[in-house]
């Protein structure tokens, strides 16, 4: 139970998936003016990002390993991950129209998330457990979604400041995720990866 | 000091999120709406090269999106109007539609891993799990619905030129 806690953790925090690998950077920049698209843009891609995972591994487990199809794994995660999105979609849409109404329209951008893509591919690499991947995805997903809330929050802070001219923003807003990263650096001690 | 924002700016008081919609069909006292949207991002400086505004804006996907309010305020088709939904609301629904598939996904494949240890098992389990756990969330959604929670609210008329990222 530790060591999964250990996992999630450093997956979230220690190798945070925007400030610490540098995945997902157009999502962190462009769906973070507004705190309700940040809250929206996070869960939607932690349930992509953990479904995606879970196919992934079985993929390539039952499929690329044995036929030894390795050089097919990007393109084929690719289409898993696109395959998730659009499942998702249909699942939300046919589960509740009005939840479709509400979170639909993140669902497409993650499509074109890198990060849902690198996290996928790291898990290949690592040679985890499902359990473990699973939960890393969760973990690194997690990372994610706080980030998009902590700079969604500051930014819309910073959207009624008098910033000086030249710093108005997406300079301000590079400066702000800058001194994020800086701070998130701090767990880079830890030892937990 | 007067130079910077203004301190008293309550940040943690309840706002809603506004959008901007067109009535499309009027049915008697009610209105049919599609939400006018660019893309979910709010439409950054490099909008022109972006793949999502091509995806997130087709007409069909605006379609399927259309929603339905009470016409109090005698709207006319082609009117464009400022709508809201409650800050919690996308909170209490995304909850609903991402939190509890993942949690019942998760439950059972750790159950699974405890009980079996076989990588296979779990992620039947996990797929068990998961399927289970859409169907709490439809129960869940439908609960919200009938609670009205989910309803978006007629705010006012929107200003010519005026668009949701204003």
């Amino acid at each position: 139970m530790k060591e999964y806690l250990l996992l999630m953790f450093s997956a979230a925090l220690v190798n945070n998936v925007i400030l610490g690998r540098f995945l997902g950077l157009c999502p962190a920049m462009g769906v973070t003016t507004r705190l309700d698209a940040a809250v929206g843009m996070g869960m939607a891609t932690t349930f992509v990002m953990t479904v995606a995972a879970l196919a992934g591994w079985t993929v390539n487990t039952f499929l690329l390993a044995p036929f030894e199809l390795g050089y097919l794994r990007t393109i084929t995660f690719i289409l898993i991950i696109a395959s998730t999105v659009q499942f998702t979609e249909m699942v939300v849409k046919k589960v509740s129209p009005s939840l479709f109404q509400l979170l639909g329209i993140y669902l497409p951008l993650i499509t074109t998330n890198c990060a849902v893509l690198g996290i996928t591919l790291l898990l290949v690499d690592a040679k985890m457990s499902i359990l473990t991947s699973v939960l890393f995805a969760i973990g690194s997903a997690m990372g994610f979604s706080l980030v998009l809330v902590i700079f969604a929050g500051l930014r819309e802070r910073l959207a009624v400041m008098d910033v000086p001219r030249l710093f108005a923003g997406p300079p301000i807003a590079f400066i702000v995720i800058s001194l994020l990263a800086l701070a998130f650096m701090g767990f880079s001690g830890m030892g937990v990866s | 000091m007067d130079k910077f924002a203004d301190s008293t700016t309550d940040f943690s008081a309840p706002t809603m999120v506004e959008g901007i919609a067109q009535v499309v069909k009027i049915e008697g006292k009610t209105a049919w709406l599609v939400p006018e949207q660019g893309s979910s991002c709010g439409s950054c400086a490099s909008a022109a090269a972006c793949g999502s505004k091509g995806v997130g804006t087709t007409a069909s996907r605006l379609d399927n999106r259309r929603f339905r309010i009470d016409n109090n305020a005698n709207l006319a088709v082609g009117e464009r109007v400022v709508f809201g939904i409650r800050d919690n609301v996308l909170l209490k629904a995304s909850i609903a539609a991402y939190v509890i598939p993942l949690a019942t996904l998760v439950l059972a494949g750790a159950l699974a891993q405890w009980q079996f240890g076989s990588d296979l098992i779990t992620m039947a389990a996990m797929v068990a799990g998961l399927v289970i756990g859409l169907g709490i969330s439809r129960l869940e959604a439908r609960r919200l619905y009938i609670r009205g929670d989910l309803a978006p609210l007629f705010l006012r008329r929107a200003r010519p030129g005026e668009t949701c990222n204003q």
